[in-house]
């Protein structure tokens, strides 16, 4: 027999706290509640189709994770694009940083995280380490591993 | 590490509630019987609980016949939590509230209910007689089982049925409870 899968609002109240901190890593503090609700909204529709209740907390990570690199992305065409940062072309090429993020898609979700909070919102080091919560040399090292795994997906 | 604010909570399970996405929902209501839990299915109240019920393992079971989106909502709860706090502290004789039985499995235990509405706000019967007016005048015990598995007390008043050698007689939430609605129901009739 499958695990049942639980109340919805069982998840919630386990895990809400530790998937805003999640959410508060990924795209700072003023936009972490939002981005949880989103992704909760998103969950609860996805929910009924689960096969079974088992794995949830790890399936609601990712989750938040996708709509955090979502919104992130969002962020970053809209300031590169405001700054002038970008070349004409590819600042009139909305799909530039859509073309990124399916790039990255194979990569693991900590590896998405932090290349899309180095190229996408083009965040600092010491920023994306206070994000990721490690210092800001892990952060330059886990890019850089980022980027290894990613030439290794390309060839 | 902070967990998500109350308002920020009741915010999302609207928006759930509003959009369709979920199969049930539920919020709590001071009364003097106590802290009522009170779950909606999508067409109506479909279970209403005494604290001791054990939340965890009532709302799996809602799960388990309605789906899992359940969702805690106050403000789509509203309505009913206001309407049983009124009626519970004397303040109304009305209770009318949409039920959803759909927790009832059989259809005799849906005719017992459904038997209720013949006896008004103010009187009691026994366990005999209802049984005899659906029809089924020797299921008394029958009918005492079927009451006590009533998904939705109070709204659904099964405790209006009393024993016919006199007393109160058995409660889902205990004869203190059923005393006092009874009570409550008799002052509400006198006025």
């Amino acid at each position: 027999m499958p695990e049942p899968l639980p109340p919805f609002w069982t998840l919630v109240e386990e895990h809400g706290a530790a998937l805003l901190d999640h959410a508060q890593r990924l795209v700072g503090p003023s936009d972490a509640a939002d981005v949880l609700g989103d992704a909760l909204l998103r969950a609860l529709r996805a929910y009924p189709g689960l096969a079974h209740g088992e794995h949830l907390r790890a399936w609601l990570y990712r989750i938040v994770t996708n709509v955090a690199l979502d919104q992130l992305a969002r962020d970053g065409r809209r300031e590169l694009t405001s700054s002038g940062a970008l070349p004409e072309a590819a600042a009139h090429d909305p799909g530039g940083v859509e073309a990124f993020t399916d790039l990255i898609a194979p990569l693991s979700d900590g590896a998405k995280a932090v290349l899309t909070l180095r190229y996408v919102a083009d965040l600092p080091y010491a920023e994306i380490a206070a994000r990721l919560g490690c210092s800001p040399p892990a952060a330059r090292q886990r890019a850089s591993t980022a980027i290894r795994s990613l030439r290794e997906t390309l060839t | 590490m902070r967990a998500p604010s109350p308002a920020f909570l009741e915010r999302l399970a609207t928006a759930a509630v509003d959009e369709q996405l979920v199969d049930a929902f539920f919020a709590h209501v001071e009364t003097p019987l106590g802290r009522l839990l009170v779950v909606h299915s999508t067409r109506g109240v479909c279970r209403i609980a005494f604290p001791e019920n054990g939340e965890d393992r009532l709302l799996a079971e809602i799960a388990a016949a309605f789906g899992p989106r359940i969702v805690a909502c106050e403000s789509a709860s509203r309505p009913t939590l206001d309407a049983l706090a009124a009626y519970l502290e004397g303040d109304s004789a009305q209770l009318q509230i949409s039920v959803d039985l759909a927790l009832v499995r059989s259809a005799f235990g849906r005719a017992v209910l459904a038997g209720l509405a013949r006896v008004p706000r103010g009187e009691v019967t026994t366990y005999g007689a209802l049984a005899a007016a659906i029809g089924h005048p020797r299921a008394a015990r029958a009918t005492g089982s079927a009451l006590g598995r009533n998904p939705v007390p109070i709204v659904v008043p099964c405790h209006r049925v009393v024993p016919g050698s006199g007393g109160v007689g058995h409660y889902g939430g205990g004869a203190e409870r059923k005393r006092h609605l009874l009570e409550l129901e008799r002052a509400g009739q006198a006025r």
